[in-house]
């Protein structure tokens, strides 16, 4: 029993207004579907525009790892732009990717671990990024399975990785 | 007084906010060396990258200055050697080739060889030489690579050289060797031994 | 005068994050999709009554947002924009919606006499809440949940919806009745 109709209603509207929880896992999935045909967004700058040749994924590597992801949906062609980072480190309570694609900003690109196993994935527009792991906040580390920056001016280690396509 | 700060109102209009994170001087030293680049028809976004780094990495101003100001003059030679056609991810890569030490001359004979983007083919030869292959030869190799090779084939022969290098074959051998063995139809020599000046190839 | 190692980001704005997007950072547009995803979630959910649903709409939403970028002429409400695609991504997702809905409404019906223990009490109200929702018609439902969920002003609302106020008012106010109406059903069951 109700004593007011407005009060009913208000009741739906508490009920309605709380939180709803997405799996976080529909970010990937997005960054994915966006990765896989990141047409020309570019205003002013036409670095990043793009064309989805279907090699590019098998082209672009030099020391990352592809990932297939079994997505349900998703663009029609089988190349993917999305990058997998990896670092095994056992003993480290957080590791950030950082580089040329991020602005170098450790808060912008946080890896997951799994039994010391950290990864994180990327989307990368054609061109050639420096980038670095920053273990614990502290401590940096090159890709020890990509190749050296070998330009590094600041001290620190750090790798490349090229993904090709028509940068133009 | 006055002068400087109108100049740095003037700076502060059309920097990048991503500049904020480096210190005022040092930014106002870097957003001049950015803002050249650009009036040079250079690409400012690897500058910046630069800077941005140094800035994680807890650098000193003056070395992040100095940082960027290389990396400009680099994009400028890679840009002459390239020509003004190129890209910002061939430049880059370009100055990578170079650092490696291979000569302007080298990425001009790779851009009159091959259909653009040279991006992999140069990433390829700069990334050789970091494995420890001599510059001449991976110029050599990659340079008798460049009319025919798709850039996965370059990637893979990239892979495979490093296999044999941690394999503990000499890099150099490593790389001629897979070069023979990849059967490198050129009118010059299908491979040059370690320590050779490269031969340019002759043109059709 | 340098920066210490472990540097805390300052959290970017949505106009920044748009500038970084549009110049060919696409990692930053992830930042804008997990700042949206469960704001925009629960309003497609609601919507839609059926999550897979919701989820589809809005990884859809998400993906045309990027692509039609440069068609959000003020970043700084990037939010708003994003939201009123996703508004149009859910009117299309009616047709399949409206089938899930009458499956859900039959098998709940079916579960209406039995009786409840107390700890069960707050998910009988809320699948009491989603069945009502579900029983109003999709235009009643979306001025609703734009109103008084999503606490949209009835000109933002206009905007979304391409409908006038006065008819938003009025679908507003024929949604509450309805639903006064379908949680009294439900009471006297």
């Amino acid at each position: 029993m109700f004593d007011r109709d407005d009060e009913l209603v208000d009741r739906v509207v508490r009920q309605l207004r709380q939180p709803v929880s997405i799996d976080p896992a529909l970010d990937d999935r997005v960054m994915a579907e966006i990765a896989a045909d990141p047409a020309p967004r570019a205003t002013s700058r036409p670095r990043f525009s793009l064309r989805p040749w279907p090699w590019l994924a098998a082209a672009a590597v030099l020391g990352a790892i592809i990932i297939a992801r079994p997505w349900t949906r998703g663009a029609e062609n089988s190349g993917s732009n999305a990058f997998q980072f990896v670092l095994v480190a056992p003993q480290a309570s957080s590791v950030a990717l950082v580089g040329d694609f991020n602005d170098w900003d450790p808060a912008r690109s946080p890896m997951r671990t799994a039994q010391g196993v950290w990864a994180t994935t990327v989307p990368l527009a054609p061109g050639r990024y420096r980038y670095a792991f920053l273990v614990n906040g502290v401590e940096w580390r090159a890709d020890p399975g990509a190749p050296d920056a070998h330009d590094d001016e600041f001290g620190t280690p750090s790798s490349v990785i090229t993904v090709g396509g028509n940068g133009s | 007084m006055i002068l400087t700060v109108l100049l740095l109102m003037t700076q502060v209009a059309v920097q990048d906010p991503r500049l904020e994170r480096l210190d005022p001087e040092t930014r106002s030293l870097v957003v001049s060396v950015v803002d050249s680049a650009r009036a040079a028809g250079l690409p400012s976004e690897p500058l910046i990258q630069r800077a941005l780094e140094g800035v994680t990495k807890g650098a000193q101003g003056p070395r992040i200055v100095a940082a960027v100001r290389r990396l400009a003059t680099d994009l400028g030679t890679a840009r002459g050697a390239l020509g003004s056609g190129a890209t910002a991810p061939e430049l880059e890569a370009g100055v990578a080739a170079l650092r490696a030490g291979a000569g302007p001359q080298v990425l001009t004979q790779l851009r009159e060889a091959r259909r653009p983007p040279l991006t992999m083919a140069l990433a390829v030869l700069a990334d050789l030489v970091t494995s420890g292959v001599p510059v001449d030869s991976a110029s050599a190799i990659v340079l008798a690579f460049a009319p025919t090779a798709r850039d996965a084939d370059l990637v893979e022969f990239r892979r495979a050289v490093e296999r044999d290098i941690s394999l503990g074959a000499p890099p150099g051998a490593a790389a001629s060797v897979r070069a023979l063995n990849t059967g490198i139809r050129s009118t010059t020599d299908a491979a040059v031994p370690p320590g050779q000046p490269p031969r340019p190839p002759s043109r059709p | 005068m340098s920066q210490p190692l472990g540097i805390d980001s300052v959290e970017a704005s949505d106009a920044e994050l748009v500038r970084r997007v549009r110049t060919g950072d696409i990692g930053a547009y992830s930042t804008l999709v997990a700042r949206y995803r469960n704001r925009l979630g629960r309003y497609a959910v609601h919507m839609l009554g059926d999550r897979e649903d919701a989820e589809e709409a809005l990884q859809d939403s998400f993906v045309r947002a990027y692509r039609s970028l440069d068609r959000c002429d003020d970043p700084a409400r990037f939010g708003a924009w994003l939201y009123g695609i996703l508004v149009n991504r859910c009117r299309t997702s009616g047709a399949r919606a409206a089938r899930r809905r009458r499956m859900f409404v039959r098998d709940a019906d079916a579960l209406n006499g039995a009786t409840h223990a107390d700890q069960a009490d707050r998910v009988e109200w809320s699948d009491t809440v989603n069945r009502a929702l579900a029983r109003l018609a999709p235009e009643y439902r979306e001025a609703f949940l734009l109103k008084h969920v999503e606490d949209l002003e009835y000109d933002a609302m206009a905007r979304l919806t391409g409908a006038g106020v006065s008819a938003l008012k009025m679908r507003v106010k024929r949604a509450r009745e309805q639903l006064q109406r379908f949680l009294k059903e439900a009471e006297h069951v």
